[in-house]
Parts: structure tokens; sequence; C-alpha cells
């Protein structure tokens, strides 16, 4: 069966609406949350190819030959910077690296002033990562070419949720989520991968479960209560707890998130002692999920804080597949970005 | 039907520039509203070397063809809550762009905030801004409030005697709350021996560091750091606490909150006045009209946005996003808050907890918004559209049209004449349509939409999010203290 037709049999077993004739048109990729499933599942099989090539001996096809990727980061970060410029690469595109500490920024240059700069330098393509929210849709509106998010603020990094939705699609039965428990444990309040998570999980009719201490999830059960009556379209419920047990029992996948020090300055958590008492991911916790549950990390990890060593190295965690898959992820967005039909820039523009 | 062909004759006999007296205008069969007398109804205007000479009341057959959705004639607005930016912010707004702004907004008097550079907290900055007002030739009146506390630092209080003495007509430190409940205090009762308010800004400081968005549904989905209403809840119940306590000192003290946003704070408002303490409130048309989830994309007024069970709909279940997200000119403090608190902020003023309605005018340069959101400068530019988006509420059956014209007459009018001193200062003038006194009114066209553009505004600020929006009422011309401030410059075509 070639790869095509596998993922259409996943599509039709899956029950999901045939996606064989959807056509990429979105001109950025600044959220899932206008992504609808059929083109969620076009990512995914255009993901399944490009797995295809990376498992080549020589990891690279011609599809950007010529078309130039900037990579633009505000914020620090390895794995994503360096997955996306693997991906620009493996693809043939120019890449240039921007990184904020050696840029005109450190001169006050404003976010428009260097987008305007880098699109007279040739930029076609624009993987940004800001600490702002909302700043990619800024960069989108002033952009010629195409925005690809790298993570913006608290509020979405859209390649970590389809990188994760994929990883999950390749550990469940016929790649199918419906029903599945997924449990994400961590610092919801603050996470983006949270926040893109609940648009793809909700959409691929997860059971999912947002967990973590009250201080950390402020906001985040007014939001599931909005959605418990399937309120948006294409969007199911989900659940939100302070009780770790629950979130992980019987769970197919469980998700650690980073707790970052800072929140403990912030009068958030008492420490981080505690927290990875109370709700980090140890042996004895994760055996409440099933028996062949997936354990996932974004990364980067702080090891015996959020996850216990044994828990991360174990053979649940597919942490490093997680960074595999994102590569091949992150080379189906550029090249379905690239091949946007223009004509529907207009309305993308806006979202 | 235009509007014109019932001025007919006027855009000649109006001949002057602005600022010139107004030597004759004749307006017939429009729609005159009264808010003093209460009064609303068909007549004819006659304005003759800048004095209302008279008011006709029309009835019968000579009434017939007028109504309420045409060509109406109300007192020239009072804004109690603008920003002009001028000394220290000229590219932002100067007071000669701004009382153009607020002419074209049917405004005829508006007060300044002290949130200059300088600040104004000594005589010397209300001179220049005298000054600047005179060189500019409009003859709006400007007004000023002196901050609070020396250089807005909240430390030690301003020249407030002097400042007393110069004729502002308030104290704020606007832009900021008043530092600490000692310096409050001091300053209430200070300012009440002068016979002067103090104007709050109501922000607890300690729980909106770092936000950036109204706290709840639309601020979670979209990453933004949460702006909770306890901020402003808080902030109110200190500023009365603190209140009640120098009322016992100086039966004078008065105290205005202005540009308040959330049910909970507007309700305590209303508690504190019906137990008798000397305190008022205002809130802006941002506040009425729009609410948080236009920073999601919707782009439906607020009382569009309530549910049947007068709850806030959910904008995504609704498929009512149609506008780019994280559109900055929707940064503002306080923050659009729900379509919940929008519908209190307007329970608010018809019960009379509000006693006016402010534009919190605040200009900005592209160079403070044209950036990510949560580093935008906060404001919208408003003293422009303030009367469409009213418009909208009296189209929408929300409130009555007398009730909007008060709002931003009588209204603010009041709240001035209730502070001891300035009540002998002309703004404080029961803003009616009285003969015999110099004319100061704004006749505009209700049924003339008019589109919001960067062209259409005469501020400098372009922050306004009604931008491509089309409102009703376009001010045909605006008349203060007998003399021409705006007139629509398609008036003198005919």
């Amino acid at each position: 069966m070639s790869v095509e037709a596998e993922a259409a049999a996943v599509g039709r077993t899956a029950g999901h609406a045939r996606t064989q004739e959807v056509v990429w048109h979105h001109r950025h990729l600044l959220d899932v949350d206008v992504v609808t499933w059929p083109e969620i599942e076009l990512i995914m099989r255009t993901t399944d190819e490009m797995k295809g090539v990376l498992a080549r001996p020589i990891r690279k096809v011609p599809a950007l030959n010529g078309r130039r990727v900037t990579t633009l980061f505000y914020e620090a970060s390895t794995r994503t910077r360096v997955s996306f410029e693997t991906a620009a690469r493996n693809l043939s595109a120019d890449v240039v690296s921007v990184s904020t500490a050696t840029s005109s920024v450190t001169k006050g240059e404003s976010l428009v002033d260097t987008i305007r700069t880098l699109e007279a330098l040739g930029a076609e393509i624009l993987v940004m990562r800001h600490s702002v929210s909302g700043a990619p849709h800024l960069a989108a509106e002033i952009f010629g070419g195409h925005v690809l998010n790298g993570g913006d603020g608290w509020h979405a990094h859209p390649t970590q949720a389809l990188l994760d939705l994929y990883t999950m699609r390749q550990h469940l039965p016929d790649g199918d989520l419906r029903g599945r428990k997924v449990a994400i444990v961590g610092d919801i309040l603050h996470s983006r991968v949270a926040r893109s998570n609940i648009w793809s999980l909700t959409a691929a009719g997860a059971d999912l479960w947002l967990c973590g201490p009250a201080t950390l999830l402020r906001g985040m059960d007014r939001w599931a209560t909005a959605w418990d009556g399937g309120a948006i379209p294409g969007h199911g419920r989900f659940h939100v707890t302070s009780d770790v047990d629950a979130a992980v029992r019987d769970a197919d996948v469980v998700m650690a998130l980073r707790i970052q020090r800072e929140r403990m300055q912030g009068g958030l958590l008492p420490s981080l002692r505690e927290y990875a008492a109370r709700f980090g991911l140890n042996a004895e916790r994760v055996s409440l999920a099933k028996p062949e549950a997936i354990v996932m990390h974004p990364g980067p990890m702080n090891e015996g804080v959020e996850i216990a060593p044994d828990v991360a190295i174990s053979g649940r965690a597919v942490i490093t597949e997680q960074v595999a898959n994102g590569v091949a992820v992150r080379m189906a967005l550029l090249y379905l970005l690239a091949g946007a039909h223009e004509a529907a820039v207009g309305h993308e523009a806006a979202r | 039907m235009s509007p014109r062909s019932k001025t007919a004759g006027s855009a000649t006999a109006l001949g002057p520039g602005i600022g010139e007296v107004v030597e004759r205008f004749e307006l017939e069969k429009a729609w005159l509203v009264d808010p003093v007398s209460g009064r609303e109804g068909p007549g004819e205007i006659v304005i003759t070397g800048g004095v209302l000479e008279s008011v006709v009341w029309l009835e019968g057959e000579e009434a017939k063809g007028v109504s309420d959705r045409g060509v109406i004639v109300a007192p020239g607005f009072l804004d109690l809550h603008a920003h002009f930016r001028e000394p220290g912010f000229e590219d932002a707004e100067t007071v000669a762009t701004g009382t153009a702004a607020a002419a074209h907004g049917g405004y005829t008097t508006v007060a300044l905030m002290p949130n200059t550079s300088p600040a104004l907290d000594e005589p010397g900055v209300l001179e220049r801004i005298r000054s600047a007002a005179r060189a500019s030739g409009s003859p709006v009146e400007v007004l000023a409030y002196g901050a609070v506390s020396a250089d807005r630092a909240g430390e030690q209080l301003s020249a407030m005697g002097e400042l007393a003495d110069a004729g502002v007509v308030g104290y704020s430190d606007d832009g900021a709350p008043v530092r600490t409940p000692t310096l409050l205090r001091s300053a209430l009762l200070y300012a009440g021996m002068l016979g002067l308010p103090v104007v709050d800004h109501a922000e607890d400081l300690e729980l909106t560091a770092g936000a950036e968005a109204n706290e709840g549904y639309v601020a979670s989905i979209m990453g933004l750091a949460g702006w909770p209403a306890a901020a402003e809840v808080n902030a109110v119940s200190r500023d009365l606490a603190v209140l009640a306590d120098a009322l016992i000192d100086e039966p004078r003290v008065r105290l205005h909150l202005t540009h308040l946003s959330t049910a909970a704070s507007l309700d305590l408002v209303r508690r504190a006045k019906d137990a008798g303490l000397p305190v008022t409130c205002d809130v802006t048309p941002h506040h009425l009209a729009l609410a948080d989830e236009w920073i999601a994309g919707a782009r439906r007024w607020s009382w569009e946005a309530l549910g049947p069970d007068g709850s806030s709909r959910d904008p995504w279940a609704d498929g009512a996003l149609t506008a780019p997200p994280y559109n900055t000119s929707l940064r503002v403090n306080p923050p659009l808050r729900t379509p919940v608190d929008a519908a209190a902020c307007l329970a608010a003023l018809l019960d009379g907890t509000a006693s006016a309605v402010v534009t919190d005018h605040a200009p900005h340069t592209v160079v403070d918004k044209e950036v990510e959101f949560g580093r935008a400068s906060s404001g919208i530019s408003g003293i422009e559209t303030a009367l469409g988006v009213l418009l909208a509420l009296v189209d929408a059956k929300r409130m009555p049209l007398a009730r909007a014209v008060a709002a931003l007459t009588t209204g603010p009018a009041a709240t001035l004449a209730g502070w001891p001193a300035p009540a002998a200062t002309p703004a404080a003038r029961k803003r009616g349509l009285v003969e015999g006194a110099p004319a100061d009114l704004v006749v505009f066209d209700r049924a003339d939409r008019w589109t919001v553009t960067e062209d259409s505004l005469r501020s400098k600020g372009k922050n306004s999010p009604l931008i491509g929006r089309e409102l009703s009422g376009r001010v045909l011309l605006t008349i203060a203290g007998g003399r021409l401030a705006y007139e629509d410059p398609g008036a003198g075509d005919e």
C-alpha cells in the first residue's frame, strides 16, 4: 500500500470524512485553531511522506530548492530552531537564521521593522518564535510571504501540537485518538503547548485531561466548562483537574510539561520539591496509566521535577521520537505553506 | 431632503472660519434635544452674533416630516476625561489637533488629564496648555486637571493650592491610581478644602503587573496574561474606604472614579452613593459598546454578544471572529471586559450610578501601537467616535436618544457642578438650549452614516478599533461659545 493510500485508509477507519480532495490553502500557520480536521489529516499524510524521505540514505529532496526560509527567534530555543532549520535544509531551501541576541533587535529595532528588513532581504517563509502572545499575527499582517509560528508567548505552538498528534497516532491502533485518554500534566496556565494541544486533541476526539496545581490552571476550568456542551463545531469537551491520579488513571498518553523556576518566585508554587512529590510523573504514578501507555514531553525536561529520570528513559517514553517526528512535521508544513495557493491569501492573512 | 438643504443658505451665512463668531445661522425643521428642560421635538433655532437668539418648538402642521432620526440639535458635549498629550508627546496629539478632533466629535468643552511631560503639577504647565489652546484658534473650551502628586510620582502632593488658584477643575494621577491610601487621604482632604475633587483611576497595580487582557475566557484561549476585575474592585474599595474616613474631617471632600469597567466595581459605587458618600463615576463608550472578544476578532457590539439569559456568548461557537486577532488599538486601560460588564456599565448609566460618559481619548503614535499586543501603549483615540457609539446604543433601543445626549452634556455638567469650586466656571453651566446665551451646540444627522477612517479622524491618534466601521450621526456643525468650532466639509458645497 502506498503511503497515501495507507493514510487514506487510516482516515476512513477513523471515521472522519474522506480527506483526499483536501487542498492546503492557508498562507500562514499561526495556530491549529483555524485548521480543519481534514487539513490536519493532510498534514499527517504529508508527514508520512516526509518520514519516507528521512528514511532514505540521503535525506534531501529538492522540493523547496531556491526557496528562502528565515528563522527569527526572539526566545532561546535549541530543538525547535534546529528542527525547523534541519527540516528546511532537507527540502533544499536556503536557510537564514536570525538570532535576536546578535541582531539589530538589541539596538531597539521594532518587530515590524525587523520583518520588513528580512522581507527586503528576500525572506519568503518566516519561522518565528516570540515571547509575546500574538506576535506572529502582527508579523503575518505585514509580511508578504508565509509566517510559520514557532511558538508565541503562552498562546500557541502549532508545530509542537502537530508533532505530538503525529506521535500519538503512531502508537495508537489505527492512529485513532477518538475516546483515547490523553493527560497533560504541568504548568497549563503558561503553556502554549497545552493551548495548541487543546485545539488539536479536541478535534481528534481524544478524552483530554489537563492537570496541574490550581495556581497553574487559572482560567482553564471556565474554558472547559464553556466547551462542555460541544459549543465549538468540530471540537469536543475536555477536563481540568488538580487530581493527578485521576488524570493519569487508565490514560493512553501521559504528557508532562516543563515547570519553570520563575513560578516559585511568582508565588505560584511552594517549591520544585513539592511539585515533584505531588505532580511529578514518577514510575508509581505512570503505572496508573494503561500498560501500553506512552509518556511524552515537549522538552526541555527538568528531570526530577515534572518527570522522574527513570520514567524519561523508560520504554514508555517516546520523547526522542517526538523530536524526530518534529523534523518530519516541519518539513510537511514548510512544503504545504510554500505551495499554498496564492489566491487564498487575502482572507487567510487575517487569521 | 439632505440636511444641507434644510440649512439652505447656512453655509454662506456661516461664512466665518474656525474660531470666528457665527454672525448669523438659521436652522429650520430639525429635532431639538434640550436635556435641561427635558424637552425634545421638532424646532428651529436662530443664532445672531454668536448668541442663540431664538429656539422655537414647532407643533402641528409645521412639525410634519421632522423626526428624531434626521438632523438633530443638541447642546455642545462636555468630555470630563481626555488626553491631548501636550506638552511632551506632541507627536501623538497637540492641543490644536485635540480640540479639532473634539469639535469633530461634537464636543465644545474638554477636561484634560495631567499626565503630560512635564506633568501638570504646577500652574506653569497649565499656562502652556492654555496658551496652546489660544494659539490653536479653536473655540473649544479647554479645562484641565492638576496632578495629585508632584511629577505624578505618588510621593508628595502637587502644588494643589496654586493649581486651584490657576483654575484646574480637579486632581488626578490618571494613567495610574493615586499610589497609596495615605496619599489619597491627604489629597482628598486638601482638595476638599479647596472645593475640588480627586479623580482616581482605580487599579490595583500589584494585581495588574504584566496583565494584557481582561482575565477570563477570551484571555485564557488567547494566551494573554489576565487583567482581573478584582484589580478594579479592590482599588474602588480602597478609595471608598478612604473617602468615608476623610469625610469625617472635611465635608467638602469629593471623589470621582473614572472609566469604571466592571459590574462589581459599579455595584460598589451604587451602594456607596446609596449610603450617602460624596462619590461620582463615569464610563467610556468603549466599555459600553466593545468587549474583550474584539481582541479575538469579534466585531459585534457588546449587546449583540449577550445570550438570552444575559450571559456572554461565545464568539468561537458563534463563528463571530471576523477580524484579525490581537489588534493593538484594543489595548486599553482598564481593559475591554466581558459583554456582561458592558451591560453593567449601561445599567449604571441608566440608573444614575454613573453620571457621565467620558471618552478617555488617548491618542498614540503608530510607533507605540504597531508592536506586539502586550507591548503596545494603552488607549483608544475616541473623542470623534463617542457620539456614533452612543447612537448605536440608541439605534439598538438600548437607550433613549435624550439619555444619550444627557450622558454627553448635562450628566458631566452636573458632575462638575457637584464639585463645589468650579461651579462658577462656564463649563459647569447647565448645558441646555438657552435663548440669549452664547450658542454652544452641535448639529448632527442621525441618518447620515459615515465611515471611520484614518483620514476622517482629525486626531493625530489613529488608534481606533472602529477604523473601517460605519457609524450613524455625522456631525455637521459644532459651535462653541458662539464661535465656529467645526463645520462638515461638505456643508459649503451647496
